[in-house]
């Protein structure tokens, strides 16, 4: 086909560059005036070219517009109207107003705080996990296998094995019986519950971080840890001087996904393990915005309560931004 | 060097004993699923006295786990089509084509990652109810499709990028459209990476379940994961029976796992470090 007269396809001068740079594509691909009165085939195959990106990217833009931004503008919206025989009806603040009163919300937020500080446990097992795997410690290749493989298990399968291990006539209990301990109600105990369930869900979850961390391993320096060796560093020194700083980008996003993930995947470990009890001992923002909508038909009030867990996961965001513009200066 | 290799060894033992509490559990609910309720009644930790399928055959008929199967497998196979599809050009498009609001396009993607499904599903609940996607297999895959195709087209985007811009010039001067382009150079030399995607996609579906409460309703339209969650209730004076249950569900994933697992970790890694 005789198309070479087409600016389009004909490769400009730059574009060998490696740099990929962007302005610089969309400078060389834009077409020559002249073409426009070129022939018609010609004219036909340019406004083709030019529609096919939108075609592309339109089914993923009015799917994501339509079940993803629309909901979340509509549910802002939502969170200042009224429930029940006011639905509908402009109320301002009630809905937040009522959401910090309730002392169901205000467990949630707490544990919110919990799950914050529980997160260096979090990030550090996988961490730790990661490194000994890396220092190639006898059989590191079947722990890898080993410890990813819940990472792909269902919440909802964890949470139902453990249901069976946490029993009180279970075999955890009988395991810390044989060493003179407990029995320990696992999930019956208010103080002990929210631990419990965050325990099973840093067992689910670990493989995923531990990849990421080995990932990020992969990219360290050999040389500078050969050196370290020769040198006659301790395994202490090595990590500390060596590979925590080759790794802060890497750490910091497992802190930022294994936060995200605290705040917004435990729903199914709830549902399963403790519905929300022993006395609400065990509510999350996500687990109360479930109850709220269904069972209590209290979708606007559930709005309000999206809203401030959106803001939780905003700042959280915001932070992971923060932090990683300053690590990219320090690099 | 000596040291080093000791402190190895000291190592391997809190790392072999984690390794059995991360197996344990799921061997634990096998042999469970093996015993009958006497055994389970009488002892819960012996082995049980012979390989016994009748519970697994009993959570497949009775427990309606054979239906809940069918409605995953449907679901699940029919989202990740969709999604890889709607990926991969999306995909192509932010990658290969220059157009005017490309960038935007790709930003605005990229802070749909971050809206966590919670803070939508009110709405969404509400807005599926109103066009009657609520209770039907097409809702929960919109859902499902609307949930991870952020997360799909950064990862294709990527991965095309990868792709030298010279094949795409060289299949124009062969006279091919942009569609050709797709088919004919992303398609199939992106084949490594939607099968990652794909797997990857195919779990996210098939462990959901807070998606799935929220769209299935009734009875009959339950996936295998909300199944799961209803089995307590109905057999928890018969626990080898809610252990054999759990374990069909959990058989398609230890499958995938055991034979794609270099597969997931790239995906994963792939979207951890190209960030």
């Amino acid at each position: 086909m005789a198309v070479e007269g087409t600016p389009l396809s004909v490769r400009p001068a730059g574009a060998g560059r490696t740099d990929n740079g962007r302005a610089s594509d969309r400078r060389s691909r834009r077409p020559d005036p002249g073409t426009r009165s070129g022939p018609p085939r010609n004219r036909r195959r340019l406004t083709s070219d030019r529609l096919a990106p939108y075609i592309l990217v339109a089914p993923a833009v009015l799917i994501i517009v339509a079940f993803r931004l629309w909901p979340l503008a509509l549910g802002i919206n939502f969170s200042f109207t009224g429930d029940l025989d006011r639905d509908g009806q402009p109320v301002g603040l009630a809905n937040y107003i009522e959401l910090f009163r309730d002392p169901l919300f205000q467990i949630a937020l707490r544990n919110v705080g919990l799950l914050v500080l529980l997160l260096p446990v979090a990030v550090a097992i996988p961490g730790a996990l990661a490194t000994f795997i890396f220092l190639r410690v006898p059989g590191h290749r079947f722990y890898r296998s080993v410890y990813f493989f819940p990472a792909v298990l269902s919440p909802v399968i964890a949470g139902a094995i453990f249901n069976l291990l946490l029993a009180y006539n279970g075999p955890l209990n009988r395991l810390i019986g044989t060493v003179g301990l407990g029995p320990i109600d696992w999930l019956g105990d208010p103080k002990l519950a929210m631990f419990t369930v965050v325990g099973v869900h840093i067992w689910a979850t670990f493989g995923m971080a531990l990849v990421i961390f080995l990932a990020g391993f992969a990219t360290l320096d050999h040389a500078l840890l050969d050196a370290a060796r020769v040198d006659g560093a301790s395994l202490p020194q090595v990590i500390w001087h060596v590979i925590l700083p080759g790794l802060s980008r890497t750490i910091q996003f497992v802190v930022v996904t294994t936060m995200i993930g605290l705040l917004t995947s435990m729903f199914a470990l709830l549902y399963v393990m403790t519905s929300g009890g022993p006395g609400g001992a065990t509510y999350l923002p996500e687990y109360y915005i479930w109850v709220q909508m269904g069972q209590m038909n209290r979708p606007a009030l559930a709005s309000a309560a999206s809203t401030v867990l959106f803001f939780i996961m905003l700042v959280v965001g915001l932070v992971q931004v923060a932090i990683l513009r300053r690590a990219g200066r320090e690099d | 060097m000596r040291s080093a290799r000791r402190t190895g060894w000291l190592l391997a033992i809190p790392m072999a004993a984690l390794a059995v509490a991360t197996i344990y559990p799921l061997v634990f609910t096998a042999n469970v699923a093996m015993k009958t309720r006497r055994e389970y009644v009488l002892d819960r930790f012996a082995l049980a006295e012979s390989i016994r399928w009748d519970s697994f055959v009993a959570a497949w008929t009775t427990a309606g786990m054979a239906r809940y199967f069918v409605n995953s497998v449907v679901v699940v196979s029919i989202a990740v089509a969709l999604l890889l599809l709607l990926g991969s050009m999306a995909g192509f498009a932010l990658s290969h084509l220059r157009f005017r609001g490309s960038r935007v396009l790709f930003l605005g993607f990229l802070a749909a990652l971050f809206v966590p499904f919670q803070v939508i599903m009110v709405p969404l609940a509400r807005t599926m109810a109103d066009v009657g996607l609520l209770d039907t297999y097409a809702g929960l895959i919109l859902a499902y499709v609307a949930q991870f195709l952020p997360f799909t087209i950064y990862l294709m985007t990527s991965y095309f990028s990868g792709i030298p811009r010279e094949l795409v010039d060289a299949a124009r001067v062969d006279g091919n459209t942009f569609y050709g382009v797709y088919r004919r150079i992303m398609l199939p030399l992106g084949k490594p990476a939607l099968l990652s995607v794909g797997i990857l996609n195919a779990l996210f579906c098939w462990n959901d379940v807070l998606i799935a409460l929220l769209v299935m309703r009734s009875a009959d339209q339950r996936t295998l994961m909300i199944g799961v969650t209803t089995l307590r209730g109905q057999y928890s004076d018969n626990i080898p029976t809610f252990a054999a249950g759990v374990l069909i569900a959990a058989v398609p994933v230890l499958a995938i796992y055991l034979f794609f697992q270099r597969r997931i970790v790239d995906a994963i890694t792939a979207g951890a470090t190209k960030g």
